[in-house]
């Protein structure tokens, strides 16, 4: 049965949970100009790794990407998916953190930090122990649930816009790419490749269509224009770029009265940290995965128990923001590999695969 | 003659039991059975008049077992007497030992069919179910007149026996989801079924839910628009109601009753519950988030007027809040409990006298009392009582959560609550299915 919409619902959710805080902090700091260009560019790389991706993962459906690199042989598999593991710690890591510091920032600021993190890591390793299908229906309900409350605040986010930031359109920087290499574009690609990597995980358990899932990314560039071109257009480049999360201080300023609330933003914070918690979650269903490909004996539940208890030691120690900076930059390494070797072995592997299969069916 | 010495030990104990001689044709017989289940007259009349017949057509006492009733040729005590407690009459005949069992003219022991007395309708059908089988079964025959109809009959229990009858229709339903659920009763046919919770538990589905995993009704519609949609349908005997298996959560907001309106009002309806379980579920959790964590989030005319509401109560919100939702809990539990006559006066005490005089002697806010009466009501616009009791027993989650965590807690909350839905599944069925007859695809 094909469960295409499940894993939409998913696949938008998680990027639209890591999209509107840190990237458009990342954009408008790399670039002061043309930050279209940019954003096309994250975008386009976006499709290319995940058309690879799945156009691989296609040709030995219906195998998860482990089953394909294990065909290789056991050792190549382990050191081709270790970093990948080590990267899926990372991001736990740094996402529990990273949201727990900017939900005490934005709201909640009496509330310490552990209890935050507790609450994160609890709910998204309940979840995540629910077993990956429950995981993708509630993804579904909870896209019903909140996806048009997003809209709403999308289109309201165009109150104070004044169209005549977005001259000038380009510049010799953003013509000629030289932002590429900058730390804070290469911060900012977390966003396009954070979370592409289920898809490679869930094939045997539910089933999708990749070009549905093409599709799909193609509704994240409107979403990715609006996080960073909302807070531009509102305050112009020299403004947004001193605030820390631009798009929220940018939605801060919308007035609706007709509405009870004064404050939407935290309705529209609190709903992306929904989406995080189901991004987390998914991750530490793909981290014991992992675990338990390599280690047949782990027990799955214990393992996501034992894992959330060693994540949560790990953030306390985390001791303030600067720190989760480092660790997000260091982060970038093992991502450009994630994005680029996993895609393309994942392609190469999938095409042996089927050619085997049409030598010796 | 042991099985008559037998039968006599028996009826020592069991003062209901009857052995009533009788000469049919030349030869003694003794009846027996029980008087609360059997019209004794009634029935020695069939049997008179059977015997005639037989007289008239020259034909041997033990040829008329074939026409008759069954032959227990052989059969032992117990089997005797599970077929006297099933409602049977047992014919001994002394001389040859021969023992046969008939259906006699049983006492009317059920009410005629009535309105359904937990799921109203306005418009459609209104006779419900009763609680006995046969008749129950009869009503969803003449709802559903298809050559497909199948039905299986059980008898669950050693020590109580209880009937039990599935149903189905041939070619609809998902034939794995069939297998499974035929596969599970067939294999606890030994275990008594006192209860929901006991069948639950024969069913295989867990003691600790926040969901049934089957939905009851009183109405023959909704069981009729069940089986054409490929579900299976179980009735239990002294049950005046289907349980329809599988259990989806757009049970909750669907009902069949709604296409007797045109389309227009049968989705203003729906979206109508679906807005009823959310202000359910929000709306305490809301309040206690938006006065104790978060009250920055309120237009400041809101949170002044809020806080002044609240000057001179107490307590945290937290506290306000639980104290009325129990006392309404403890309400409503009392009114199920309570005879109709009485209670018109406990809606008048509860909701003027008490609402009034809470507000008036300051332990809880007023902007409260609007909140949890508006919730309350709202919680019954789901359909089906048992769904009322799960949306019920969530928001007090919600309502905890909030008051730690404030608005995020209330939010990570639906996302619990959502995660704990879609891990519910009945016999592979994932409840958040949207389920379609088998002739047409699978969504």
């Amino acid at each position: 049965m094909d469960k295409s919409l499940q894993v939409m619902a998913m696949y938008l959710l998680t990027h639209i949970g890591l999209i509107f805080f840190l990237y458009p902090t990342d954009i408008i700091g790399s670039l002061s100009v043309g930050h279209w260009s940019a954003i096309l560019l994250g975008f386009a790389c976006h499709i290319a790794v995940i058309g690879l991706f799945t156009k691989g993962l296609s040709y030995a459906a219906p195998k998860s990407v482990i089953d394909i690199f294990l065909e290789t042989g056991k050792m190549a598999a382990v050191l081709l998916l270790l970093p990948v593991l080590l990267y899926f710690l990372m991001i736990l890591i740094i996402t529990v953190r990273a949201y727990s510091e900017i939900i005490t920032l934005v709201f909640l600021a009496n509330m310490p930090l552990w209890a935050i993190m507790a609450l994160l890591l609890a709910v998204s390793t309940y979840i995540s122990a629910l077993g990956i299908e429950s995981m993708f229906r509630t993804g579904l309900l909870v896209a019903v649930l909140f996806l048009p409350f997003l809209f709403l605040v999308f289109c309201l986010s165009f109150q104070n816009v004044d169209w005549r930031y977005i001259f000038p359109l380009m510049d010799e920087q953003a013509a000629s790419f030289s932002y590429v290499f900058s730390r804070s574009y290469l911060l900012s690609m977390f966003a396009f490749t954070g979370g592409f990597m289920f898809l490679g995980f869930i094939p045997p358990y539910v089933p999708y269509n990749w070009r549905k899932v093409m599709w799909t990314a193609s509704l994240l560039l409107p979403v990715f224009l609006i996080s960073t071109y909302v807070p531009l257009l509102t305050f112009g480049q020299n403004t947004a770029s001193q605030f820390q999360f631009p798009f929220i201080m940018a939605i801060d300023t919308v007035n609706v009265t007709w509405l009870m609330f004064d404050r939407v933003t935290m309705f529209f914070m609190i709903s992306l940290i929904c989406f995080v918690v189901l991004f987390l979650s998914l991750i530490i269903w793909k981290t014991t995965e992992l675990i338990r490909r390599g280690i047949p004996s782990v027990h799955p539940i214990r393992a996501k128990l034992v894992l959330a208890v060693a994540i949560f030691v790990v953030c306390l120690y985390i001791p303030d923001w600067k720190h989760v900076e480092e660790l997000l930059w260091w982060n970038t390494f093992p991502r450009l590999y994630v994005m680029t070797v996993i895609p393309i072995a994942t392609l190469v592997l999938g095409i042996r695969h089927h050619r085997k299969g049409v030598a010796c069916p | 003659m042991d099985l008559l010495e037998y039968l006599q030990t028996r009826q020592k104990q069991d003062a209901d039991l009857f052995l009533h001689r009788m000469v049919l044709i030349d030869h003694t017989v003794t009846l027996a059975g029980y008087t609360s289940l059997i019209d004794l007259p009634q029935t020695m009349m069939l049997l008179q008049q059977q015997y005639q017949n037989a007289i008239a057509a020259d034909q041997p006492l033990i040829a008329l077992g074939n026409g008759m009733g069954e032959c227990l040729n052989d059969a032992d005590e117990p089997a005797v007497v599970s077929a006297m407690s099933e409602g049977n009459l047992i014919i001994l005949h002394e001389l040859s030992g021969y023992c046969m069992k008939i259906t006699p003219v049983h006492r009317t022991l059920s009410r005629s069919i009535e309105a359904p007395s937990t799921e109203n309708v306005v418009r459609g059908s209104i006779s419900a179910f009763n609680e006995d089988l046969d008749t129950n079964i009869g009503i969803v025959k003449t709802h559903v007149m298809s050559d497909k109809l199948r039905m299986h009959s059980y008898w669950f229990g050693k020590v109580q026996r209880r009937r039990a009858m599935l149903l189905f229709m041939e070619g609809q339903t998902n034939p794995a989801f069939l297998d499974a659920v035929t596969r599970r009763v067939e294999s606890r046919l030994d275990r008594d079924i006192p209860n929901l919770l006991a069948l639950s538990k024969a069913l295989g589905f867990p003691k600790w839910t926040l969901v049934t995993r089957y939905n009851t009704t009183e109405l023959p519609e909704n069981v009729a628009s069940a089986l054409g949609a490929g579900k299976v349908v179980l009735f239990l005997d002294r049950f005046p109601f289907a349980m329809i298996l599988p259990s989806l959560m757009m049970d909750m907001f669907v009902e069949e009753n709604d296409r007797n309106y045109p389309l227009f009002f049968l989705i203003a309806f729906r979206l109508l519950r679906i807005v009823g379980v959310l202000v359910n579920m929000l709306m305490p959790g809301l309040y206690v988030a938006l006065v104790s964590v978060n009250p920055d989030v309120l237009r400041i005319e809101l949170a002044l007027s809020i806080a002044r509401s609240r000057v001179d109560v107490p307590y945290p919100a937290i506290i306000e809040t639980l104290l009325l939702l129990v006392t309404l809990e403890l309400i409503l539990e009392a009114s199920i409990r309570l005879p109709k006559t009485i209670g018109p006066t406990i809606t008048m005490v509860g909701g003027i006298i008490l609402g009034q005089a809470v507000v008036q002697a300051k332990l809880v806010s007023n902007i409260l009392i609007i909140i949890l009466a508006a919730t309350t009501i709202a919680s019954f616009t789901v359909i089906g009582f048992h769904n009322a009791i799960s949306i019920r027993i969530s928001k007090y989650l919600l309502l905890i959560l909030s008051a730690v965590y404030g608005v995020l807690g209330l939010f990570v909350g639906i996302v619990v609550v959502c995660a704990y839905l879609a891990s519910v599944s009945t016999f592979g069925i994932p409840y958040l299915y949207h389920w379609k007859a088998r002739d047409q695809s699978d969504g």
